[in-house]
């Protein structure tokens, strides 16, 4: 599913330019924090809890109940329209609703309103629904699960989000709703037979991956639950309290890597580079289809190892500034601030998609199966509008992105700096390195938008 | 006129990055003139050290 937006021709400067006020907009922004934030103020986020009354509602048993029986009916639904529906993925539900209601428009959801995933994510619905049936007919409690390898850690996860773009963007039918049903009924098989083995939640936190994947964007959100109580935090807080476990960077580098394939797959560096690797692959004896899709997998953890290169260099960087700090400690210290860069090229790089493709919605869910099937709520003959957003417009929007993105990611750093070292100085000294990462990064990502805007 | 075509591609890439070359230029700089002062300040404090002893 192509997601490109036309040119534009209407912009004041240069596109690249953009790019330098946006390295500049961050230098400034570091100078700032050097000077004004001299306490940390994100690592206890606190909590404004909403009224009882609320939190109580909004966290009753009846509510899980039906958030999970929507993700499930949601499930079937993908898996029955790409089964049974018009093998078109811009005309079947399937695709429409994985591709883009999910995998990208969960992303705004989550940063906005939290980790609404976790309410509706049909896996752990199904696994603790079968739980207490089994629980219940046995009378008496269930074994206990075995206990999930620390050393194992979000790679799991990593995994199945690196298989997720694979399927995406390189697969030759791998939008195809059928191959889209197919994909789901794998990975719901594999997803209940780690819930079996590890347990429901501890599988949904560490181990599956769309779980994992939504829940570090709901992390910037304000909206937080703990326990029984739904409240408000700072901005960001969420994210300082994220624990890295084995495998985290490698987590946000697929997460930010996968994109950054995506951006620049769309122009002429890689669509230059794919044919040679493609002869590559054909020369010892891949068919034309098979080595294209080798050339794409190579290409797709070509971008996921810069992104953990160049973030590995930065953080090699400020540990030669001193302070007994080693590189893998602060590898892992500075892991959330990726977060909002990832958020930052999901949203700069999809949100033409999210605002066209997502449109379709209208007219899927009065026909998810495609072709002349049904028209349950009268709008299958609705089509996309075009208009909704200018090509300008949409730049702007997506320097913005960008920009704020990285802006907030230099601010956890900074905060995080002044706890991890004792002298503010070397705090400070470090952040060079974590600034050159920032505007690396920022410029990447405008790069990228250019490349598949162009 | 192709490889113009391409070397104005290239040039056009290459002027998003200039920002993160000036920036690692400038950084090289800051953290050589630091060890510099470090090292100065190592030989004056041998030095201090020295005489007093």
């Amino acid at each position: 599913m192509a997601h490109g937006i036309v040119g534009r021709s209407d912009l004041p400067i240069p596109e690249w330019l953009f790019g330098w006020a946006a390295a500049v907009v961050l230098v400034v922004s570091f100078v700032a924090l050097a000077v004004l934030w001299p306490q940390p103020r994100l690592q206890d986020g606190g909590l404004r809890a909403l009224p009882g009354a609320l939190s109580a509602v909004l966290t009753s048993r009846a509510v899980e109940v039906v958030c999970g029986a929507v993700g499930v009916g949601l499930l079937f639904l993908v898996v029955y329209s790409g089964l049974r529906g018009v093998q078109v993925a811009s005309a079947n539900f399937a695709s429409n609703f994985v591709f883009v209601v999910f995998w990208v428009g969960l992303v705004p959801a989550s940063v906005l309103l939290g980790d609404v995933f976790r309410a509706f994510n049909p896996w752990r619905a199904l696994g603790r629904t079968v739980a207490w049936i089994s629980q219940t007919a046995a009378r008496e409690p269930m074994p206990a699960p075995l206990a999930y390898p620390q050393r194992l850690g979000y790679l799991p996860a990593a995994a199945g989000l690196l298989a997720f773009t694979a399927l995406e963007l390189v697969a030759s039918s791998g939008s195809q709703p059928k191959n889209v049903a197919v994909a789901t009924l794998a990975y719901s098989a594999i997803t209940f037979v780690a819930m079996a083995l590890y347990g429901v939640e501890e599988w949904s936190r560490k181990g599956e991956a769309f779980g994992v994947y939504f829940s570090l964007f709901a992390r910037i959100s304000v909206w937080t639950r703990r326990g029984e109580r739904l409240g408000l935090r700072k901005p960001l807080s969420g994210l300082a309290e994220f624990e890295p476990l084995p495998g985290s960077v490698l987590l946000l580098a697929v997460m930010i890597g996968t994109v950054t394939f995506d951006g620049a797959g769309e122009g002429p560096l890689w669509t230059g580079a794919a044919p040679r690797i493609q002869d590559l692959f054909e020369s010892i004896g891949l068919s034309p289809e098979k080595a294209l899709e080798g050339a794409f997998f190579i290409g797709l953890c070509a971008g996921v190892a810069l992104i953990f290169g160049f973030y590995r260099l930065g953080m090699t960087g400020a540990a030669s500034v001193g302070g007994n700090q080693s590189v893998k400690r602060l590898t892992r210290a500075f892991v959330h601030t990726l977060v909002p860069i990832a958020t930052a090229y999901v949203m700069a790089h999809y949100l033409t998609f999210l605002l066209y493709q997502g449109q379709s919605m209208k007219f899927l869910v009065s026909n998810p199966l495609g072709g002349n099937a049904t028209n349950i709520f009268g709008t299958a003959d609705d089509a996309i509008d075009y208009g909704v957003i200018g090509a300008t417009t949409a730049w702007y929007c997506q320097v913005g992105f960008v920009v704020v993105g990285h802006v907030a990611a230099l601010t956890m750093a900074h905060d995080r700096a002044l706890v991890t070292y004792d002298k503010a100085r070397l705090a400070v000294r470090s952040q060079y390195w974590m600034l050159l990462v920032m505007i690396g990064f920022t410029l990447l990502a405008l790069w990228l938008l250019a490349q598949s805007n162009g | 006129m192709l490889i113009l075509a391409h070397a104005g591609h290239w040039l056009v890439s290459l002027a998003y990055f200039a920002p993160v070359a000036a920036f690692v230029v400038w950084l090289v700089i800051v953290t050589l003139k630091e060890r510099w002062a470090g090292r100065g300040r190592d030989h004056e404090e041998k030095g201090s050290g020295g005489g007093g002893s």
